[in-house]
C-alpha cells in the first residue's frame, strides 16, 4: 500500500519494496514509506512484526532482501551504517561503558573528523539542550536511567544527522519519567526540524509523540496515517483492536441501506455507518470504541432510535483514575465495556443497566 | 539439632578436603623454595641462609641460553595464541554461520590431544614431510596449538557477556569496523586478551614435551631441567623451580586483578 | 504482496564474511599444525624403519608387533590401568573441593580456583622435582626418617603407586576446575527441592547434584584420563623400573630408538584409546542437560 506524503514537504527518507526474509519467516515484507522533513514518524506494532528490523535497514545495521532505502535522495541500499549521517537512540541505551558522558556524546562529530572546536561547540550544544550539564565526566554506570536515556538522546543528536531513528527508547524507564520524556522528544522533534522515525510497542507513545503513524504485523503495514485518523478510523480488525480498547461483535451484516447498515448479532439488530465494502450476508466484525459506550441504570435507558442499546447486568467496575471501565454481562454471557468518567453515573455492581452507543459511532470489518 | 550439626560436619569435612588440596599442592612447592636458600639442600635445618644455588644457575651459560629460548617460545605462541583465539570468538559470538559448531570444536581439540602426541606428530612433519631439523618456529607453532585452545577458553568467557549491540551504535555513529573495534571493543575486553597472552605465554614457557621435540639439541629451560634430573636433585634445579613458581605466581596475580577490577569497571550489557 | 522475491544483487558488493575472515586463521592453523601431524604420523606408523630411516613399505608389521609382544600388550595395559585409577581418585577427591568452593566460596570463589590452577601451569618437570623434593630419597621424609632413626618407607618412590599420585598431583587441578564450571551454574535451590521430598543429603546428592553435573565429571575425566595415559615424564622418575609406561616407551621410539614407524603406530593407539574414552563419555551426556559454560568465573 503506497503512502505519498504531503506534497509541500520535502520527502526525507523513502522505502520501496523493502523486504526482508529469515528462511521461510517474512520479517519485512515489500514495504512502502515516505516520511517528510519534519514528520514524527512512528512505527507501532507488537513484538514480532517486524519493525525492528525494518529500522535496522533504515540504518544499515541489515541488508534488505529485496527494495530500495532512499534518504536525501540518494540511494543508501548498500550502504553501510558508518557512511549513512543517521543518528539512533536505542532501548537498552547502549552508551560506551567506559567513556564518560562527554566522550559519549562526541563519539559521532570524532567518527566524522570533527575538529576540536567544533567538538566543543557540538558538546555544549547537546549538553544544554538536553539539560545535562554538569554530567559531563560522570561514566554511564554513574547515571540514572533517565538520565542515561538523554544522554543517548544527546549523541544521536549532536551531529545534526538527516534523520533520528529510535528503537524503544522509553521501554526500559519507568511511567512517570516515560510520560516526561514523551513530551520532550516531541519537544526535541519540533525545535531541530529533523524527521524522527519511532519504534514502538506502546500506542500510548506512538498517539502522543507522532504525526503519522505506521500499525505494523508480520511484516506488514496494516495502515498508516495521521494519529487522529489511526485511532478513530481504523482499517482493519487488527488495527481496531489494537489501537484503543474496543468492544467486538462477531456477527452478520442483514441489510445495507443509503447511509446505514444493520448487524445482527446474537440474536440482537445494530444500525452501524454504512460501508462500502460490506454487503449483506457477509460474516462481519463490529468494533465500537469502549469511550464511545455509555452506561445508563436500567430504569433511567429511554428508547432512543439513535443508539444502539443492550441490556444487561453491571458485573464489574475497574476504576482508573480519570475513567473507569464498566463491565457488562448481557443475557448471554457476551461482555461488553464502557469507558467514561465516574462521576454522574451511580450505578452499582448487580444493577440492570443499558449499555448504549450511537448509531454513527463503529466500524466493521469484513471476516 | 543433629540435622545442623551433621549439616555443619559435611561442610567442615569439605572444607578440609580444599585445605588438603592445598597442603598437598603446596607443600612440595614451599619446601622447594624455602630449601633453594639452603646451604645443604638435602636436610635444610637448622635453616642457613645462602644464594648458592642461585648463584649457580645464573652463571650457567647453558641455564641462560636455555632462559633465552623458553622466552622466545613462550612470547612467540602467547602472542600467536592470544590473537588467533580472540578473532576466532569474536567471530563465532558475533556473527552467524553454521560452521560455528564445528569452529568451537576444532578450537577445543587441542585440549584433548596429549602434550607428548602433538609433540611427535610435529616431529614426524617438519621431519619427513617438510625437511626441517629442529627449529624455533616449528616449536613456536606447535605450542600455539594448544595455547590457542586455553585462549580460547579465557577470551570466551569473558565475551560472552558482552553486548553487540554496542558495535552496532558505533557504527551508525560512523566507526567503521576497524574504528569499532579499537574504540569500543577492544577497551572492553583486553583483560581477557592480556590474560589469555599471560596463559599461553605460561605454557609455552614451561612445555616440555612439545617443544622437546621440535627443538632438537636448543635447550630450554624445562630440558635442561629433565637433563639436570636425571642425575639427581641439585641446588639449581631448586633455584630454578622456586624462579618460576614465582613467576606463575606473578602470572596469576595479574590475571585475578584483570577479571575482578577489568571486570567490574567495564561492565557488561549495562545493569 | 509480492508473489516471487526477485533477488537482486547490489551493484558491485562482493561480501566477504567476516566470520571466515576472523574465524579462518585460527581453524587454518590448528588443522595444519595438529590435524596434518596426526595424519602424518598414522602414515607412517604403516611404513617401516631400518637404520634410522623410514621406508613407505606399507605393513602392518607395527600393529603386529604391538599386538603380541607381550611387553608393548604390558605398558599399555599399565598404562590405562593406571590412567583409570588417577582418573577415578581425582574425580572422587575434586568433588568435595570443587563442591564447597561453588556452594560455599562466596566472592573468593575465584581466587580460590585460581590458586588451585596456579601450580599447573609451572611445568611437568619443576612439579616433579617438587614431588622429589618431599617424597624422593633425597626428599623431606626419607631424610627425616633418616634423622629419627627410623627405616624409609618403603613404596614411597619408585613405584607404580608412586606415579599415579604424581599423576593426581599434576591433574587434580584439571578435574576441580571442570567440576566446579558445572557446579557454577547448577541451581543449588534444586537441593532444598529434594529436601522437601525427603531426600537426605547423599541421596540428593546421587539423584540431583550428580547427575545434573555430569557433564562436568565427564569433561574432567577425559582431561585427566587422556595426560595420564600418555604420561612419561612421571613414570620416568616417580615410577620404578617396573613402572615403565606406554608414554616412555613412545618416547624412546623417537629419541634413542629411532624407530618412528613404531614409534608412530604406538601413537596412534594412544590416539585411539583417548578418542575411544572421549566417544564413550560423550555418549553418556544427554544433550538435553544444559552443558558446561564458563560464566563461573566470577
Amino acid at each position: 500500500m503506497a503512502d505519498i506524503g504531503s506534497q509541500r514537504e520535502e520527502i526525507c527518507l523513502s522505502l520501496q519494496s523493502v523486504s526482508k526474509h529469515y528462511g521461510q519467516v517474512k520479517a519485512v515484507d515489500c514495504v512502502n514509506l515516505d516520511v517528510t522533513q519534519r514528520e514524527f514518524f512512528s512505527l507501532l506494532g507488537p513484538s514480532g512484526s517486524g519493525k525492528t528490523t525494518l529500522l535496522r535497514i533504515i540504518a544499515g545495521l541489515e541488508q534488505p532482501g529485496d527494495g530500495r532505502v532512499i534518504a536525501g535522495a540518494q540511494d543508501v541500499t548498500s550502504l553501510p551504517p558508518y557512511r549513512r549521517r543517521i543518528g539512533m537512540v536505542f532501548q537498552n541505551f547502549l552508551l560506551f561503558p567506559h567513556k564518560t558522558v562527554s566522550e559519549n556524546i562526541i563519539f559521532p562529530l570524532r567518527m566524522q573528523r570533527a575538529s576540536r572546536t567544533e567538538c566543543d561547540e557540538g558538546l555544549k550544544w547537546a549538553l544544554d539542550l538536553l539539560r545535562l550539564g554538569g554530567l559531563g565526566d560522570r561514566y554511564p554506570n554513574e547515571l540514572s536511567g533517565g538520565q542515561q536515556q538523554r544522554v543517548s538522546l544527546a549523541r544521536g543528536l549532536i551531529s545534526r544527522p538527516t534523520l533520528l531513528l529510535l528503537d524503544e527508547p522509553l521501554a526500559n524507564l519507568d511511567r512517570e519519567l516515560r510520560a516526561e520524556m514523551e513530551v520532550e522528544i516531541r519537544r526535541y522533534q519540533r525545535e531541530l526540524n529533523i524527521p524522527f522515525v519511532y519504534v514502538t510497542h506502546n500506542q500510548e507513545e506512538a498517539l502522543t509523540m507522532s504525526d503519522r503513524i505506521a500499525i505494523m504485523r508480520n511484516g506488514v503495514f496494516e495502515q498508516v496515517g495521521a494519529r487522529e485518523e489511526v485511532y478513530t478510523k481504523p482499517e482493519t480488525a487488527f488495527v481496531a483492536s489494537f489501537i484503543g480498547e474496543s468492544n467486538h461483535f462477531d456477527g452478520k451484516a442483514i441489510d445495507t441501506g443509503a447511509t446505514d447498515m444493520k448487524i445482527e448479532w446474537h440474536g440482537k439488530t445494530f444500525i452501524a455507518p454504512r460501508q462500502s465494502d460490506i454487503s449483506p450476508g457477509d460474516s462481519v466484525r463490529f468494533s465500537v470504541k469502549c469511550e464511545d459506550v455509555d452506561i445508563v441504570a436500567g430504569g433511567r435507558a429511554k428508547n432512543a432510535p439513535e443508539f444502539n442499546q443492550v441490556t444487561g447486568r453491571l458485573r464489574d467496575i475497574i476504576f482508573k483514575g480519570q475513567t473507569a471501565n464498566y463491565i457488562v454481562e448481557t443475557q448471554d454471557k457476551s461482555e461488553i465495556v464502557a469507558s467514561q468518567g465516574p462521576r454522574g453515573v451511580d450505578v452499582k455492581i448487580g444493577d440492570d443497566v443499558v449499555a448504549q452507543w450511537s448509531t454513527s459511532a463503529g466500524m466493521g470489518f469484513k471476516i | 539439632m543433629t540435622n545442623k550439626t551433621s549439616e555443619a560436619i559435611r561442610r567442615l569435612a569439605m572444607a578440609a578436603s580444599l585445605v588438603v588440596l592445598y597442603a598437598f599442592l603446596y607443600l612440595p612447592i614451599g619446601y622447594v623454595i624455602y630449601a633453594s636458600f639452603s646451604v645443604d639442600t638435602d636436610w635444610p635445618f637448622p635453616p642457613s641462609f645462602t644464594l648458592d644455588g642461585y648463584f649457580d644457575l645464573f652463571e650457567s651459560t647453558l641455564y641462560f641460553d636455555a632462559l633465552v629460548n623458553s622466552l622466545m617460545v613462550g612470547l612467540g605462541s602467547g602472542t600467536l595464541s592470544a590473537l588467533l583465539a580472540t578473532a576466532g570468538v569474536i567471530g563465532i559470538l558475533r556473527f552467524r554461520s553454521r560452521f560455528r559448531g564445528i569452529s568451537v570444536l576444532i578450537f577445543l581439540a587441542p585440549l584433548f590431544v596429549a602434550e607428548l602426541l602433538i609433540g611427535i606428530s610435529s616431529l614426524a612433519f617438519n621431519a619427513k614431510v617438510l625437511g626441517l631439523s629442529g627449529n624455533m618456529l616449528s616449536a613456536i607453532a606447535a605450542n600455539t596449538v594448544e595455547g590457542t585452545a586455553f585462549a580460547f577458553l579465557i577470551v570466551f568467557a569473558q565475551l560472552v557477556r558482552y553486548d553487540w549491540q554496542m558495535d552496532d551504535a558505533a557504527m551508525v555513529f560512523g566507526a567503521t569496523p576497524p574504528q569499532v573495534f579499537w574504540e569500543v571493543t577492544l577497551p572492553t575486553i583486553w583483560p581477557s586478551i592480556l590474560g589469555a597472552f599471560l596463559i599461553s605465554f605460561i605454557l609455552g614457557f614451561n612445555n616440555l614435551d612439545i617443544s622437546f621435540y621440535n627443538l632438537g639439541a636448543i635447550p630450554t629451560l624445562p630440558s635442561v631441567a629433565w637433563g639436570s634430573l636425571r642425575h639427581g636433585l641439585g641446588p639449581e634445579l631448586f633455584a630454578l623451580a622456586s624462579l618460576t613458581n614465582g613467576l606463575v605466581l606473578v602470572v596469576f596475580a595479574v590475571m585475578y586483578v584483570l577479571m575482578t577490577t577489568g571486570l567490574v569497571r567495564f561492565g557488561y550489557r549495562g545493569t | 504482496m509480492s508473489d516471487v522475491a526477485i533477488t537482486r544483487r547490489h551493484a558491485g558488493r562482493i561480501r566477504i564474511s567476516p566470520f571466515l575472515v576472523l574465524v579462518a586463521p585460527g581453524v587454518v592453523f590448528i588443522f595444519l599444525f595438529l590435524l596434518l601431524p596426526l595424519v602424518v604420523v598414522i602414515v607412517f606408523s604403516f611404513w617401516r624403519t631400518e637404520s634410522y630411516n623410514l621406508y613407505p613399505d606399507w605393513n602392518l608389521g607395527n600393529y603386529h608387533a604391538l599386538l603380541t609382544e607381550a611387553s608393548y600388550r604390558t605398558f599399555l595395559l599399565r598404562s590405562i590401568v593406571g590412567a583409570l585409577i588417577a582418573s577415578v581418585i581425582c574425580l572422587v577427591y575434586a568433588w568435595p573441593v570443587a563442591y564447597f568452593i561453588a556452594r560455599h566460596g562466596g566472592r573468593y570463589r575465584l581466587l580460590l580456583v585460581l590458586v588451585l590452577a596456579a601450580p599447573f601451569f609451572t611445568g611437568v618437570i619443576l612439579r616433579v622435582v617438587a614431588l622429589q623434593g618431599i617424597l624422593g630419597p633425597g626428599g623431606l621424609i626419607s631424610i627425616t626418617m633418616a634423622e629419627l632413626g627410623l627405616p624409609p618407607i618403603q613404596g614411597l618412590m619408585y613405584t607404580q603407586n608412586a606415579a599415579t599420585l604424581g599423576h593426581v598431583y599434576l591433574y587434580l587441578p584439571f578435574m576441580v576446575t571442570a567440576i566446579y564450571l558445572s557446579l557454577a551454574n547448577f541451581e543449588f535451590a534444586l537441593l532444598e527441592t529434594a529436601k522437601i521430598n525427603g531426600a537426605g543429603p547423599f541421596r540428593a546428592f546421587f539423584e540431583v547434584t550428580w547427575p545434573l553435573n555430569w557433564v562436568g565429571s565427564a569433561v574432567g575425566l577425559v582431561l585427566v584420563f587422556i595426560p595420564c595415559l600418555a604420561s612419561s615424564i612421571t613414570p620416568q622418575f616417580l615410577g620404578g623400573p617396573n613402572a615403565t609406561s606406554f608414554g616412555m616407551r613412545l618416547a624412546a621410539q623417537f629419541n634413542e630408538a629411532g624407530t618412528w614407524a613404531l614409534g608412530s603406530a604406538m601413537g596412534v593407539v594412544l590416539f585411539l584409546c583417548s578418542l575411544v574414552v572421549i566417544v564413550l563419555m560423550s555418549l553418556t551426556i544427554n544433550p538435553r542437560k544444559s552443558g558446561l559454560t564458563a560464566r563461573g568465573l566470577d
